[in-house]
């Protein structure tokens, strides 16, 4: 046998032809020859001889290599993969809390029976984050002794329920709420959504006023009050009045005549009203004309969707389909004094829309950063009602009002009577993206379905809707 | 017919016309209300005839002659036209019985023999259903040119011959007259055009082998054509035998593409041997060579095929298919997709609103998982991606191996695996790309390497054997994932090789009794690929022992399907061969037993559309068990199996099938969506789309989760935008459901497989002949998804990849002399049956005109659109050698 031969190497695509082979030396040294060539340390080459790896210790006689065979090797100087030191960490791993982060919304309420309706208003008012923080900061043992100790349990059940919806992907079970039918009638009926919410807020406003919150000295009226000045005029003696009060909720009366959201909100501010007279000195009929002096950051609008049937014994549902926007001006509601004030945040904005600037979603971003300590505009709260929220902190921007609200939330009736059918609410998340909260199941929806939700058949319609103040930093 | 008022009346006048027609005329007056459709010449016609009958009935012999020779006249000029009854036919059936009559009464002479001529003829319409009696006569007759008679005579009589051919066959009579005829009949046929009708009598008599004498150089492609097509339809030994005829025939005019074709089809390698030897002409092997490769075969080739060393070994190298991921990759430069796709350019999840899952901040496993998976799919062969093969020098680690550690534990070795379907048939660079994976400390990543190398090696081969080399040292590691990673390597890479080596390694860890099931089980399934369809004794004893050897409870195990499937790729096709291991299947643990039974009935008698053994599969199908039985999931992939062979029966089982939904129990209805997948593998067919839609919301998550993987099978390769849309919306409506999740992914992956450039079809060749190892690799997958919780959704997900056995290019790539990509106008449009048509016509419609390389969808045919070349191959599919055509002027 001799001692050397010819052999042509294939490396990827490269082929060297004519290496020598020293037959007599171990095939180490015949790798060492191929590190010259490809730069390939010995040790990581493969070299493949008919089915076989070249071994480093073989005997080159047995291996039968014949002059001018091909043989391939394998092999590379790149560095060898190494796991990063930190694995990412996996869903599938994740307790079942955390998984919400990825889910991309929050849980889902039992229902208890009958408590759709309590389950679709806290998912809504789950929504505001001012809400929110402004209840993790109510002290769960101060209560104070202005507030009698239902109202109390109500407040600290809100919070810890808000807290849980926060952390969990599933359903929660509400077992700490008390019950909102123990409040009023101590049944488990099915309730209006309507009532409920009022209640709610009407509770919250009251614990969270406390003294123990001192740096909010009212927030469920910053949020949700709208400060209404009404003229009382009476047509028969010419006499009239004004008054002013602060609602959490427009009403949008529905008749005939009213087929959008603004027509009825138009028909709300104005009503008749009997009493006395004292000029005339019996009962008349006042006309009072309502419009808007100051606006919340969450306008709350109710479609009075039910009246007292007073032959069925029930409230009866109008089915009639009125239409809302996903973006409302409710400048033309507004009083000659806000409108003064809106005017110029407004002209801003629409020049800033006006040159197509990113402007909502930075305002979006801002508004969900400081939702502490945001507050309505000083200038606007510096009223009659004693509206405290002129609390302006210096580091932040002052958010201006532009009178545009952005639909945020709706609660929907399905069903023929308030105190039957099933309540859902539909809410918009901070991503964009809509989830129905159909009690313990979040189903996600897309933006277009939304504004179907405005009645006129048996379908889900809303009965509450709830907006967001588009806000201008100035 | 009322008695022949005027019978009698022209008796008198001599034969001559003009005196008949006066007297005919007055009577047409008289009659003109019982008889008014005749016309003049009719009329006379009829009398005519009616005075030869008398005529022949006359004494004398010279009279009745004349008779005989005018009638005969008569009948052949009129018989020339095949639009209408021949009116002397017409006209002579009143007399039939007469003439029959009278022939009795004859002595034996030339003239009985003429009315005998006369008498077969007229028996065509007249004879009594059964009685043959123009065959009767035609034999007592005088032998005269049978074709003188007219098509329609010849017909008639060939019908006839086949009813007697059976009744003597019965009676075990003599047919050397019958054979006779046959001859002249043949003959005729052959020369007219009715090459068919040729074919079908000789089948009737069993004798083809007569058809090669007759066959010319003009009618050879119909004649074969249709005996091909016919052999489909044919039962048992008779396809075989029609075939062995059509190859002789190509043979014979040297047609050899199409004769090894026929070879291929038959599985016989001496045959195709026999068209290496008979050709001398290199080119031409070259094509045979490309043939071969697309049909995944192995084959060597030695001196006496190829006498020249170096171009043997040029030769090799085509069958080999060392030239494949060139080829894809000139494919994939001309259409301009080889820029590498992400998983989200495939889920589109912007078209959908809502639900796409919101920006997950954390990683799913699972989902990143399924885009491994998606990823590999999508950018199979073409050497880059965004996720695996990302430039490794950007930065220290490289974002490969990021990517590779987003899997978690067993993800790990599918993503790395994955590498090697990116790299698909391009050892070179394969190998070197996986290199770096085998150095890892993760016996994960090793395993995925390993198996990474065996999906490289798919379908090509090399002279070093790399695969071999690499993987042979891991198979008897401590750790069985990376056992099963080089096993399951070793079949991918050799599959249909029948490579000793392989079995000799892999044998011994059947018999190991220790060995875990997993490794048993994927151990079986690569040795029935590396064995597929060769009937080999060995590796089957070793399967059925590790069966018999195994206990009761590892038998109920979801992995352990993998042994009889292993055992019946051994099989797979061969029909009769597997009775004496299905024999010895009856002896396993009732646990397996029935699952074994329909296993190995279904690969044996896959492709083969064998109506009986559907029908059988069917009837197990039918049965409501009361024991939770798991063998009749195997029977529905059966049905698909055998009747995948040809359109009617595969629309067929499609109706079977949907009726098995409706009244099958759980288990059947499960495997109805892969049975349909397989059915329409790369082929969407808008009916089972729907139903697979259908399905694939159905309340059992396992009937929806294999409705959703079969409509990836059915829309593999094609970017099909309806299926496409359909699981980008399941996507939506299963966003919660992990499990599904993944299937849509995965289904989604597959719809773009290798970007719309790859086809699962396991049938080639317009549909003629049958890959075994991509029927394997497919069957294995669905057998699988039979159990998809404890398979694809557990640990063993990197079953998936069995579907790189069936993948290949969907493409028709020209080369010229030199095998260089060459670019020519083709016409592409929807292939047309043309067997058993008259004239020439055309074999495709709605066509386009292309110009090379380009996609074929299925159902779709090519045609050069130009004269300038010759193609070396009959069907233009995959790697077509041109030739250019001497005589070819340029216009100008």
């Amino acid at each position: 046998m001799c001692l050397s031969l010819a052999v042509s190497v294939k490396w990827q695509k490269e082929t060297f032809s004519a290496v020598e082979i020293d037959a007599s030396q171990p095939p180490y040294v015949f790798k060492c020859q191929l590190y010259d060539l490809t730069g390939v340390p010995p040790e990581r080459q493969k070299i493949m001889i008919k089915g076989g790896l070249l071994k480093d210790d073989a005997d080159w006689s047995t291996l039968g290599v014949k002059e001018g065979q091909k043989l391939m090797m394998m092999g590379t100087a790149d560095e060898i993969v190494k796991a990063p030191e930190k694995g990412p960490v996996f869903m599938e791993d994740l307790p079942e809390e955390e998984q919400v982060v990825a889910v991309g919304h929050s849980a889902g309420l039992f229902n208890l029976g009958n408590t759709c309706y309590m389950n679709s208003t806290v998912q809504c008012l789950h929504l505001v984050p001012e809400l929110k923080s402004a209840l993790i900061k109510y002290p769960h043992a101060g209560r104070s002794s202005d507030l009698d100790q239902s109202s109390h349990l109500l407040t600290v059940a809100t919070r810890d329920l808000f807290n849980e919806l926060d952390k969990s992907v599933k359903p929660v079970l509400r077992k700490k709420f008390p019950q909102f039918g123990q409040l009023h009638n101590g049944s488990f009926m099915q309730q209006d959504a309507e009532e409920c919410w009022t209640q709610l807020l009407y509770n919250l406003s009251q614990s969270l006023r406390s003294p123990s919150c001192s740096e909010n000295p009212d927030t469920v009226k910053a949020l949700f009050g709208i400060e209404l000045v009404s003229r009382v005029h009476c047509e028969e003696s010419g006499e009239e009045s004004s008054e002013t009060e602060s609602v959490y909720a427009l009403k949008c009366h529905i008749s005939q005549e009213v087929n959008h959201l603004h027509e009825g909100l138009k028909h709300g501010l104005k009503s008749e009203l009997e009493k006395a007279s004292p000029s005339l000195g019996r009962s008349a009929i006042y006309l009072k004309d309502s419009c808007i002096n100051g606006l919340p950051r969450y306008l709350t609008i109710q479609f009075v969707r039910f009246f007292w049937k007073r032959e069925s014994n029930q409230k009866a549902k109008i089915l009639r389909k009125v239409d809302y926007p996903v973006e409302l001006d409710v400048y033309d509601l507004c009083s000659n004094d806000l409108r003064k004030k809106l005017e110029a945040p407004r002209r801003i904005l629409r020049d800033e829309e006006g040159k197509k600037l990113g402007l909502k979603t930075n305002e979006k971003s801002s508004g969900s950063v400081d939702k502490d300590v945001k507050m309505i505009e000083a200038e606007g709260s510096s009223n009659a009602s004693g509206e405290s929220s002129k609390t302006t902190s210096q580091e932040d921007k002052e958010m201006h009002l532009t009178g545009i609200y952005d639909l945020v939330a709706v609660l929907t009736h399905k069903g023929r009577s308030a105190d039957s059918g099933h309540y859902v609410a539909w809410v918009k998340q901070e991503s964009g993206k809509w989830i129905q909260y159909d009690d313990d199941n979040p189903i996600p929806q897309r933006e277009e379905d939304i504004p179907k939700l405005s009645g006129g058949g048996d379908w889900h319609m809303a009965y509450i809707c709830m907006y967001k103040a588009r806000l201008l930093p100035m | 017919m009322a008695p022949d008022p005027y019978s009698a009346s022209g008796s008198g006048s001599a034969p001559e016309e003009a005196p008949v027609k006066v007297p005919s005329k007055d009577l047409k007056k008289k009659d003109e209300k019982k008889d008014e459709d005749f016309s003049e010449e009719d009329l006379a016609l009829k009398q005519q005839l009616e005075l030869y009958v008398e005529r022949v009935q006359d004494s004398d012999p010279g009279l009745q002659k004349v008779a005989l020779d005018s009638m005969r006249q008569e009948i052949r000029t009129s018989t020339s036209s095949m639009t209408s009854v021949p009116k002397p036919l017409k006209f002579l059936r009143p007399h039939y019985g007469t003439l029959k009559a009278y022939y009795e009464t004859m002595e034996g002479s030339d003239l009985k023999k003429s009315l005998a001529d006369i008498l077969s003829v007229l028996a065509m319409t007249m004879s009594a259903e059964g009685e043959r009696e123009s065959l009767k006569y035609r034999l007592l007759g005088s032998e005269g040119d049978i074709g003188s008679w007219g098509h329609e005579y010849v017909r008639n009589l060939a019908g006839e011959i086949a009813q007697e051919y059976t009744k003597r066959q019965g009676e075990e009579a003599p047919i050397d007259d019958l054979m006779e005829l046959v001859q002249q009949i043949v003959a005729f046929h052959m020369k007219h055009n009715a090459e068919y009708e040729a074919v079908d009598l000789l089948m009737e008599v069993e004798d083809l082998d007569l058809l090669v004498e007759h066959v010319d150089s003009t009618n050879y492609k119909r004649t074969c054509l249709y005996l091909t097509s016919a052999a489909r339809y044919l039962p048992g030994p008779d396809d075989m035998l029609v075939l062995d005829i059509a190859y002789m025939i190509y043979l014979k005019f040297e047609e050899y593409p199409s004769a090894l074709q026929i070879a291929l089809f038959l599985d016989n390698m001496q045959y195709v041997k026999q068209v290496f030897t008979s050709c001398g002409d290199l080119l031409r092997k070259k094509q045979f060579c490309y043939i071969l490769a697309r049909h995944g075969i192995t084959f060597e080739l030695d001196e006496e095929m190829a006498a020249d060393d170096d171009n043997r070994e040029a030769l090799q190298e085509i069958i080999n298919n060392t030239k494949l991921s060139e080829g894809y990759l000139t494919l994939a430069r001309d259409i301009e997709v080889m820029e590498p796709k992400s998983p989200e350019d495939i889920y589109k999840a912007h078209l959908l609103d809502g639900r796409a899952s919101a920006g997950a901040s954390v990683d799913s496993a699972r989902q990143n998982l399924a885009a491994t998976f998606v990823n590999a799919f999508v950018n199979a062969g073409f050497g880059q991606d965004k996720l695996m093969t990302v430039p490794s020098e950007a930065s220290s680690g490289g974002s490969s191996g990021n990517w590779l550690f987003k899997n978690k534990e067993h993800g790990k070795a599918s993503a790395a695996a994955s590498l090697g379907m990116i790299l698909l048939w391009d050892v070179d660079s394969g190998l070197a790309q996986i290199d770096k994976y085998f150095h890892s400390n993760d016996n994960h990543v090793i395993a995925g390497a390993l198996l990474g190398v065996g999906i490289v090696n798919c379908g090509v081969k090399n002279d070093c054997d790399p695969a071999l080399a690499l993987l042979a040292d891991y198979i008897n590691k401590e750790d069985s994932s990376m056992r099963i990673g080089a096993i399951m390597g070793l079949g991918l890479a050799y599959a249909g090789s029948h490579n000793e080596q392989i079995r000799s390694i892999l044998t011994p860890i059947l018999n190991d009794n220790q060995a875990p099931l997993d490794v048993i089980a994927f151990t079986a399934i690569s040795l029935g690929l590396v064995y597929v369809g060769s009937c080999n004794e060995e590796v089957a004893q070793a399967i059925i022992f590790t069966l018999m050897d195994r206990s009761e409870s590892e038998l109920g195990e979801p992995l352990t399907r993998f042994l009889p499937l292993g055992l019946g790729l051994l099989y797979l096709g061969k029909q009769e061969s597997v009775e004496a291991t299905a024999e010895v299947s009856k002896t396993f643990n009732e646990k397996i037993r029935k699952y074994c039974d329909m296993t190995l009935l279904s690969c044996a008698y896959a492709g083969t559309g064998n109506v009986l053994k559907v029908q059988h599969l069917l009837g197990q199908c039918a049965q409501h068990l009361e024991k939770a039985e798991t063998h009749q999931g195997p029977a529905v992939l059966g049905i698909a199996m055998v009747a995948m062979a040809e359109e009617l029966g595969l629309e067929m089982a499609i109706r079977s099938l949907e009726h098995l939904l409706q009244y099958g129990e759980q288990n059947i209805r499960r495997a109805v969506p892969l049975a349909l997948g397989l059915l329409c593998i790369s082929n969407p067919k808008v009916n089972v789309m729907d139903t697979l839609s259908r399905l694939s919301h159905d309340t059992d998550t396992e009937v929806a989760m294999a409705a959703v993987i079969s409509l990836g099978l059915i829309g593999a390769g094609t970017n099909n935008a309806r299926i496409a849309g359909m699981l980008r919306n399941l996507s939506s409506y299963y966003y919660k459901e992990a499990s599904l999740l993944f299937c849509v992914r995965i289904a989604q992956g597959l719809v773009h497989l290798g970007k719309g450039l790859l086809t699962l079809a396991p049938y080639h060749s317009e549909h003629f002949l049958l890959s075994p190892t991509a029927l394997a690799g497919i069957v294995t997958l669905l057998h699988a998804c039979l159990d998809m919780k404890a398979i694809i959704l557990g640990k063993y997900h990197y079953v998936l990849y069995f579907l790189v056995l069936a993948m290949q290019p969907r493409m028709l790539l020209t080369v010229d002399e030199n095998l260089k990509p060459l670019s020519v106008p083709v016409r592409v449009g929807q292939a047309v049956d043309v067997v058993g048509q008259a004239g020439r016509p055309k074999t495709i419609t709605g066509f386009q005109t292309h110009s090379t390389p380009v996609l074929l969808a299925a159902g779709d045919r090519a045609e050069l659109a130009t004269e300038k070349y010759i193609p070396l191959s009959p069907i233009l599919e995959g790697f077509v050698i041109l030739k250019e055509n001497p005589d070819y002027h340029e216009e100008n």
